[in-house]
């Protein structure tokens, strides 16, 4: 009998061994080394050293508060309008799809077929100064004659919104798709009008979808330089942009490593607070009961 | 049809299939953000720069033959392009009895070096024998003790046809440790139906008519140094200072939506499609850009022009270094050399060649996008690494990042 509990004890952490030790390879230890070198000072010719620099965190948010806060600014801004762009198509899909759900949903991933390069300079074409996008609307009047779209804030966003879209109507359709109709049903049977079922029923079911779709949606999007690169100008730049060329072009390691840890850690804050907010038992615990 | 029409065909023909070096530039950008991760995954070692300063080792001994592994950028070597094989490396295995694995993986300098640079500091370099960088990367990778020096006994060629002009630049003065592959100049580009006039220097392009039409370089040496000429400053003996001077004009510009990007070979993309009206670019992508629209003209500012010159290289620990010399003298002689630049359109560094080409086709012969008048040329003073450094950053930061 004890050996049976013992190897029943020992089960879980068997199920969890494949798992833990990929963590532990490529994510403890890397970040292990990456917090080392965040403290390091030196250059490559002469080497880094070991220095307990902190400074190189305080430098690194004075120098790039402004991307800081850009980065978060754009990714906050490209989640609330992946959420109002999703919602409403994750609720159509799962509720009046019907049997055209799986082509609707096939229809939503198809795009991300391609690369995510290729997807976004397509983009450039999609909003270049010459494109009929511009032409039609200069002709409403919705921008100046010598007005742009390519390369502001704007194209950035919408750049971002558009590739992270999928991670936020997947999780949407999940728990949309999962509610159980008889509990609208109730709703109306008890005189509630279409809108207050959605809003007392339906949307606080499909929380855990609204708060793993915007996570999965705004960390990415945060750390995200590619969209800044191609539709973005140097008055666009974001904090991954910042990262990279630290790391690539300044060859500057201990920066970079302390960038994307101060990264890092805002994110982890935020993340906490919308935890809070949102509650955790919206992600997991309307789900186990 | 005019005689312009003519030349327009001939050189449509001529170019169609080429396109220039930088053509990944924009994708290595994709591929940075997966070396970054390594570097991340791999920053542990003590030694992350390498940090130790010794004398290049020379090579010596050895034979000629066996398999020679040469990496370069794509589209720098001439190409058949009915049989898809490479003149060049066929003639050399001819004569020597090498085979050449020739390899395209450089698309941007800092790329290639993030991924070659923890191998390189163990004196393993991966299997290369032979690479092409940027004479700015030549020299760091010379500080760093990553290259090792020629045996010039070994190449006669190569002493004999270097071209004066790129002979003894600061950072190698006697070549013993770099030989020029190919050159180019930086000069404005611009789209003549749009901008109401020819163009004639960088100062152009700050311009307020043409706000948020105008794209630079990424690449810092080519931008900061054609603002100092245009400036009326030498960019071949500036100092720290000096250079900052043009960095902030160039930061202003940047903020005040004057320049519209900082591009790489996107620049071309951007002037096709008129979303810029003039750009600083390279030589080598305009003679495609005019294929595609003749209005595009290059204009080699009148104040002076920076040129650029990629060097091969021979990184510590190849296998077969003695073979890699002899392929360098190999591309020295002139009529290999008129091969390789009657397929690259770039600046050949090899004399002799233009005399070549006269005879055999005298089109390229006369264009002075691949002979230049080099009297008006400047190269960027190599900076110590803490220089080097600070300018970078600085320059990052005014393009944003």
């Amino acid at each position: 009998m004890a050996a049976l509990r013992a190897r029943k004890g020992l089960l879980p952490w068997a199920l969890l061994a494949p798992g833990l030790v990929f963590l532990g390879v490529f994510f403890l230890v890397p970040l292990y080394y990456m917090a080392e070198v965040s403290l390091k000072e030196g250059s490559l010719e002469e080497g880094y050293r070991l220095t307990w620099a902190f400074d190189n965190y305080t430098n690194a948010i004075s120098d790039f508060s402004e991307q800081f806060i850009r980065s978060f600014v754009y990714g906050g801004t490209a989640t609330a309008a992946a959420l109002l762009i999703a919602y409403p198509l994750a609720y159509a899909i799962a509720f009046q799809g019907g049997r055209w759900r799986n082509a609707l949903l096939l229809a939503v991933i198809a795009p991300f077929f391609t690369t995510y390069l290729i997807r976004t300079l397509s983009w450039q074409t999609i909003l270049d100064d010459a494109s009929p996008t511009v032409d039609f609307m200069r002709t409403v009047g919705l921008i100046a004659d010598d007005g742009r779209l390519l390369q502001t804030s704007g194209s950035v966003i919408a750049g971002i919104t558009y590739n992270f879209l999928p991670f936020m109507i997947l999780p949407l359709y999940a728990s949309l798709e999962r509610i159980d109709k008889r509990m609208l049903e109730a709703g109306y049977d008890l005189y509630a009008s279409r809108r207050e079922v959605f809003r007392r029923v339906t949307l606080p079911l499909s929380m855990p979808g609204v708060v793993a779709g915007s996570l999965l949606t705004f960390i990415p999007s945060v750390g995200d330089f590619i969209n800044a690169e191609f539709l973005g100008t140097s008055n666009q730049t974001m904090i991954g942009n910042v990262i990279q060329s630290r790391y690539l072009v300044v060859t500057d390691y201990p920066t970079a490593a302390a960038l994307s840890f101060i990264l890092m850690l805002i994110i982890l804050v935020l993340v906490l607070i919308w935890a809070r907010v949102a509650g955790t038992e919206a992600l997991m615990g309307a789900e186990a009961k | 049809m005019s005689d312009r029409d003519y030349e327009r065909i001939f050189e449509e023909a001529l170019h169609r299939e080429i396109d220039r070096r930088r053509f990944l530039r924009q994708a290595g950008v994709g591929m940075a953000s997966l070396s970054a991760m390594s570097l991340l995954a791999a920053c542990g070692d003590d030694e992350l720069g390498g940090g130790k300063k010794e004398e290049a080792k020379q090579i010596s001994g050895g034979k000629v033959g066996g398999t020679l592994a040469f990496s370069n950028w794509p589209l720098y070597i001439d190409i058949d392009d009915k049989t898809k094989q490479r003149p060049t490396l066929n003639a050399f295995k001819k004569e020597y009895g090498a085979k050449v694995k020739y390899t395209e993986e450089i698309n941007d300098n800092n790329e290639f070096f993030g991924k070659v640079r923890q191998q390189y500091a163990q004196g393993d370099s991966g299997g290369r024998d032979l690479h092409v960088v940027t004479d700015w990367l030549c020299a760091r990778m010379e500080r760093l003790g990553y290259v090792q020096k020629f045996d010039k006994s070994q190449m006669p060629n190569a002493v004999k046809n270097i071209e004066p002009a790129v002979a003894s630049p600061d950072f190698d003065p006697k070549r013993e440790i770099s030989m020029p592959w190919q050159s180019g100049q930086v000069g404005v580009i611009y789209r003549s139906d749009k901008t109401g006039g020819d163009l004639t220097s960088v100062n152009d392009l700050f311009d307020p008519k043409f706000k948020g039409k105008v794209t630079f370089l990424s690449e810092l040496r080519d931008t900061v140094g054609s603002v100092l000429l245009a400036d009326g400053k030498n960019p071949e003996d500036a100092d720290l200072n000096t250079a900052m001077t043009a960095v902030e004009k160039i930061e202003k510009a940047a903020k005040d939506g004057q320049i519209r990007a900082f591009t790489g070979n996107e620049f071309t993309r951007q002037l096709l499609k008129g979303d810029s009206f003039a750009a600083l670019g390279w030589s080598g992508d305009s003679v495609q850009l005019r294929v595609d629209n003749p209005k595009i003209k290059f204009v080699a500012p009148g104040e002076g022009f920076m040129v650029f010159t990629d060097s091969m290289q021979i990184p510590v620990g190849a296998p077969n270094a003695v073979t890699a010399q002899k392929m360098i003298d190999f591309v020295y002689q002139p009529e290999i050399q008129a091969q390789i630049t009657a397929y690259v359109n770039y600046v050949p560094p090899v004399k002799g060649v233009k005399e070549i080409l006269e005879k055999a086709d005298p089109e390229i012969a006369e264009n002075t996008l691949i002979f230049p008048d080099l009297s008006n040329a400047h190269n960027f003073a190599t900076l110590s690494p803490e220089d080097e450094r600070e300018l970078e950053s600085a320059f990052q930061q005014a393009i944003g990042a």
